[in-house]
């Protein structure tokens, strides 16, 4: 994102919108470190910030080269080009009972890394992606991520993505259960080496009795489970019964 | 991806705090999924949602109207809305199910009160997404009492800068809790963030008297 440098009056109303932190005020005018942001599209949406002078202009090309990446993985009110979805390019659980994505006898995994609040790069990415490659997981396609890689086997990121930053990145896949310790193991020791955060999701098929008998596995293992979690209720055709 | 499941907070502060997704599966069943997509709107919206928007438009506490959001409706169609009570959620769903469009629909909140919801209504769910806790160096987030705020936008759109700024402003006695909870609201575009329960929240930072802020 930019800011016309002729607009701008310097109010810093737009200053504590940015996730990023990427504006201040320098000789009384607003600057974005180009470094920092996300293009999120936060600053220059007008029911958002309100700029007055409406400075923020998106930079020519921005969809073309590598920065791309900011763009689509920052900024929900954008459609994937590889996934066609709106948002940032994953539907998990949300259509499960419809697309089977995750059936019984598997779990789903989404690992959201920068989320909450300090954004993730490319390598912190990469740090996780390849830490899970070396199990031969098998990462999901339908996920915008999966589509910047340079070795799906390994989990390795194309080296012009490496210094793209964004609000999160998802990286998504499903495994056996009888893969989950294993996998969950390699998850927490990643975790201790990170710069940033992540938000760690399981998406679980209820059994037909209606019960989840990962939770008590999950809680052996020293994971907690939240008590909010996002239920699909089964009301999309055609439903998966699997 | 909308990380309804990520809300943090008090489970007393969440059991009034439900989230509803209603989905197309892309290349399964978005085809011609519009107008069944526009009925379950008109439903929910009847119901008085605490907020609703969309990735097109962005929401109704930020300006826009159901016309706007029903005219913006794309051809992979959602509805996302965030409901302040469980009798409304409640009878929302029953709506919804009467309604049968086929459409993938989730309700995010306190796992026992959902699938309360969904026994009473005879409706078997069919999987669930559990939120396993934030990871890595969490010695960098900010306070809880931010991050209560800051997660009820999914997609991170919400600063700490913002909601740091809106605690002050409120403090000082130049806002309200209900301006306070607005503003935090907009950069949620698809309006799942639920004001009600953000006023709530920020009912805690009275305004220091005079001498305090001096
Ligand atoms: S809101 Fe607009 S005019 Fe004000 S500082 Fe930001 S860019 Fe400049
Ligand atoms: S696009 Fe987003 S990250 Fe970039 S300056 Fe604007 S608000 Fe900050």
């Amino acid at each position: 994102m930019r800011i016309d440098q002729e607009k701008c009056s310097g109010c810093g109303i737009c200053i504590p919108y940015c996730p990023a932190n990427a504006i201040t005020i320098v000789n009384k005018k607003a600057q974005i470190d180009e470094d920092e942001c996300f293009e999120c599209g936060n600053c220059s949406r007008i029911r958002v910030v309100r700029c007055p002078k409406k400075a923020f202009f998106e930079q020519p090309g921005l969809y073309e080269g590598t920065r791309a990446a900011r763009k689509f993985f920052s900024d929900p009110m954008t459609t994937h080009s590889v996934t066609k979805i709106p948002g940032r390019g994953t539907e998990e659980v949300k259509t499960n009972d419809v697309t089977g994505r995750v059936v019984r006898g598997q779990i789903g995994i989404a690992i959201e890394m920068g989320r909450p609040c300090l954004g993730t790069n490319m390598e912190q990415v990469e740090q996780m992606t390849v830490a899970l490659g070396k199990l031969g997981i098998e990462f999901e396609e339908m996920n915008p991520l999966t589509h910047l890689m340079e070795d799906r086997e390994k989990g390795t990121i194309k080296p012009e993505y490496m210094n793209e930053k964004m609000v999160s990145a998802i990286i998504e896949f499903g495994i056996p259960v009888s893969q989950m310790v294993p996998v969950m193991d390699v998850i927490k020791e990643v975790a201790k080496e990170l710069d940033t955060v992540f938000s760690l999701d399981m998406i679980y098929r209820f059994e037909e009795d209606g019960s989840l008998p990962i939770v008590p596995v999950l809680e052996e293992m020293g994971i907690r489970v939240r008590k909010n979690s996002k239920v699909n209720l089964g009301l999309g055709r055609p439903v998966v019964t699997r | 991806m909308t990380h309804s499941l990520h809300r943090r907070g008090t489970e007393e502060s969440l059991k009034d705090d439900y989230v509803l997704l209603v989905t197309s599966a892309y290349g399964f069943n978005h085809e011609g999924s519009k107008d069944k997509m526009r009925k379950v709107l008109e439903e929910v919206f009847a119901e008085e949602p605490a907020n609703i928007g969309s990735y097109d438009t962005g929401t109704i506490l930020s300006g826009v109207d159901i016309q706007e959001i029903r005219d913006a409706l794309n051809d992979v169609p959602r509805v996302r809305c965030s409901f302040s009570t469980k009798e409304k959620m409640l009878a929302v769903l029953k709506k919804i199910k009467e309604l049968d469009q086929g459409m993938s629909v989730t309700v995010s909140g306190l796992t026992e009160e959902v699938l309360d919801m969904a026994k009473e209504l005879e409706i078997k769910p069919h999987c669930i997404n559990l939120s396993l806790e934030v990871w890595g160096n969490v010695e960098k987030l900010p306070s809880e009492e931010v991050l209560e705020l800051v997660t009820m936008c999914g997609h991170g759109l919400i600063s700490s800068g913002l909601v740091e700024d809106c605690i002050e402003k409120v403090k000082k006695g130049r806002m309200t809790t209900r301006d306070a909870a607005i503003k935090i609201s907009h950069p949620c575009v698809c309006g799942i963030y639920n004001p009600d329960r953000a006023e709530k929240l920020l009912e805690k930072y009275v305004p220091l008297k005079e001498e305090e802020l001096a």
